[in-house]
């Protein structure tokens, strides 16, 4: 029935680009790759239809869970759009429904737009505690905010080219080491047979970075998060979380965008900002979900809070426990420590002292520019 | 002739296949096998351990009536091991036994970098193999990054350059199977090179017909008892959970013991061939009487 009033391509592309409002990375090779994919198989069958569809889009695991309610869900409400333009044409006069593909499609799309917003509605009330406030950097002058920046980005090329050459990267990644090599030949009478290469030493860290961004850490995150990125590049590979009520990866996001664009990102990022922080939660999901890909034994853990937690502080020692297990350090940076007379007495700091490697401020640049010799 | 034969394959012929092979499985993988084989596209195979995503490349292998090329990926892999190498010992003794020989110095050096003195390691293999081979680059998540974006060249071009010698194009392109155990999250763009297939554990009826048919000679109710046990063990949520290898090991002792049914003094004696890991042992001992409740399995009184 559809099929007869609107094109199968057309419904295809509108099915990847409703996919794509959901997080999935399809492109236009993906896109050709599936339309490719339906001319090898029996077209007829919807079960084989599917399947050919979850086989070409899908890229990890998640998508592939998520798939089959995703189309379910698409082809249901492109159901009812044909239904509803039918629907709406007695209301009108008793003319004959002409036969025009662009109402189904205006249906549907007000209801990828529409739904858009019902889905962050809804998980909205999932927790009581989460607030949709639109953050708001406006406590601090913007002049004064720039310079700041400015700052930073100095502080963090001055300590890159410092990790550096620390390092020594080199592109040659086979040299002969001449003086292992004659060693080992001597026993053969001096004859070269085995030859022994080296290579240099590489620079395989990696950073993990996690960030409170309840309401009081906000202003640390985003300039901890610009420092952190201006000097990536020595890195192997960072990875971003940010906290609060719920635990989300913005790793992605933070890659695509300049610093004016991450405090967009951290101000629209739907997790409850102003909420109370369940850091122990929020960690030992860190630990379920994520631990066993991203830690090893070269990744330096920064977990960024103030320590003031709602929920039960064994769960902070559980998780941190987990964490300092896998990873090669866990930095704490704590704002509050930059005041002089700080004592880390809230429950949380206290569970959570045992596993931190390095427990220090993080309130202006020049503590940040400490933290280069902690890496 | 290859690409004759593989216009002959249909859905229907890979799932035979996979059945014939032993290979019980759901219509989701035969699809990406299909649809692997049909747009010659690398097939990344993510999955817990022992669910038999290697055995997907047999059947690839068998369906395509060609050979299996295998790279099994480590930390450190580099190029060179996955690629080429000179062999500098015979390289070296080949000079030496040639000292005396009026050859010019272009004539030598021609002759230590020829093909004799070239060691292909798999991927060049698989570029130079006279038919279009199958390719399974297993555990890719092992390796580290550089060697990620160094396969991906590869994968990309079909096209290695010996410095020595020149640029082999590959006369066929191979069939990839690459396979992950998410140890390490992979790179978003080998992911976006490759169509992406997860094989998670099996439910109860499919993990049953495996052991049947694996295992022919099983009783049937210690068949129905061994799986069972290992499904709920899966739902612990260990630190290592048995795969399908695991159960079918399991099941082949028990049965070559000539074991009817399990009991819990059976299942104590040869937890280790299902749980390799003290504290999983430690915690399922605990909860053993739990477990065989759940499982139906009735502790024989003595």
């Amino acid at each position: 029935m559809i099929s007869r009033q609107t094109s199968l391509a057309k419904n295809i592309i509108l099915f990847c680009r409703f996919l794509r409002t959901k997080g999935y990375a399809i492109g236009p090779p993906e896109e050709n790759l599936l339309l490719l994919a339906l001319a090898e198989i029996n077209i007829g069958s919807k079960q084989e239809y599917q399947l050919a569809m979850r086989a070409t889009l899908c890229k990890s695991q998640k998508e592939l869970e998520q798939f089959d309610d995703l189309f379910r869900q698409f082809w249901k409400e492109l159901d009812k759009a044909v239904d509803a333009k039918e629907k709406q044409v007695p209301e009108k006069k008793q003319e004959k429904p002409k036969p025009g593909p662009d109402a189904s499609f205006r249906a549907l799309q007000t209801w990828l737009h529409g739904n858009r917003n019902k889905d962050t509605e809804e998980t909205a009330t999932f927790s009581t505690r989460e607030n949709l406030a639109r953050k708001d950097f406006s406590n601090i002058p913007d002049d004064e905010l720039y310079s700041l920046q400015q700052y930073l980005r100095t502080i963090a090329r001055k300590l890159s080219v410092k990790a550096n050459r620390r390092h020594e990267p080199s592109g040659k990644t086979r040299q002969p080491d001449l003086r292992r090599t004659l060693r080992k030949n001597l026993r053969r009478g001096g004859e070269l047979l085995d030859i022994v290469y080296r290579r240099p030493k590489k620079n395989r860290m990696k950073l993990v970075i996690l960030c409170d961004a309840s309401r009081s850490m906000e202003l640390y995150t985003a300039f901890l998060l610009q420092f952190l990125y201006a000097f990536q590049q020595v890195f192997n590979r960072v990875e971003t979380f940010v906290f609060s009520t719920g635990l989300k990866r913005i790793t992605s996001q933070l890659k695509q965008q300049e610093f004016s664009d991450t405090k967009k990102i951290l101000g629209t990022e739907k997790l409850g900002w102003s909420g109370g922080t369940r850091i122990g939660a929020c960690l030992a999901d860190f630990v379920r979900e994520y631990a066993d890909n991203l830690l090893d034994k070269k990744t330096i853990v920064i977990i960024l809070s103030d320590g003031w937690d709602t929920g039960d502080p064994h769960e902070i020692a559980g998780a941190l426990s987990a964490i300092h297990n896998k990873s090669k350090k866990i930095i704490w940076l704590n704002p509050l420590a930059g005041h002089s007379g700080y004592q880390p007495d809230t429950a949380g700091m206290q569970a959570a002292l045992p596993y931190i490697d390095v427990l220090a401020a993080a309130h202006n640049a020049d503590s940040l520019k400490k933290l280069g010799n902690w890496l | 002739m290859t690409v004759h034969k593989k216009e002959e394959i249909d859905l229907q012929d890979i799932k035979k296949m996979l059945l014939d092979q032993g290979y019980i499985t759901d219509d989701s993988v035969a699809m990406s096998v299909y649809l692997s084989l049909r747009l010659n596209k690398p097939l990344l195979i993510e999955g817990p351990a022992g669910v038999g995503k290697t055995e997907i490349a047999k059947v690839m292998a068998r369906a395509l009536e060609t050979d299996l090329i295998r790279l099994q990926c480590y930390e450190g892999l580099d190029a060179t091991h996955a690629l080429y190498e000179w062999n500098y010992q015979r390289q070296l003794l080949h000079l030496k036994m040639t000292e005396q020989s009026e050859q010019s110095i272009e004539e030598k050096e021609q002759t230590i970098f020829s093909d004799a003195f070239l060691m292909k390691r798999p991927l060049l293999q698989a570029i130079t193999h006279h038919q279009k081979p199958v390719l399974l680059i297993d555990e890719i998540d092992r390796s580290d990054e550089e060697f990620e974006s160094f396969l991906l060249e590869v994968l990309s071009d079909w096209q290695i350059t010996i410095p020595e010698t020149g640029t082999i194009k590959a006369s066929h392109i191979p069939q990839v199977i690459l396979t992950g155990n998410r140890t390490r999250e992979l790179s978003d763009a080998l992911r976006r090179r490759c169509m992406y297939l997860y094989i998670g554990y099996p439910d109860f009826e499919k993990e049953w017909m495996i052991v049947k048919t694996k295992l022919p000679g099983i009783e049937s109710r210690l068949a129905e008892q061994i799986t069972r046990f290992v499904q709920e063990l899966r739902a612990m949520k260990l630190e290592k959970s048995p795969g399908i290898a695991e159960t079918l090991d399991w099941a082949a002792a028990l049965s070559a013991l000539h074991i009817e049914y399990l009991d819990k003094a059976i299942i104590e004696q040869t937890l280790g061939l299902v749980i390799k890991d003290w504290k999983d042992t430690r915690q399922v001992q605990l909860s053993l009487s739990e477990l065989m409740e759940k499982t139906g399995i009735t502790s024989k009184l003595p």
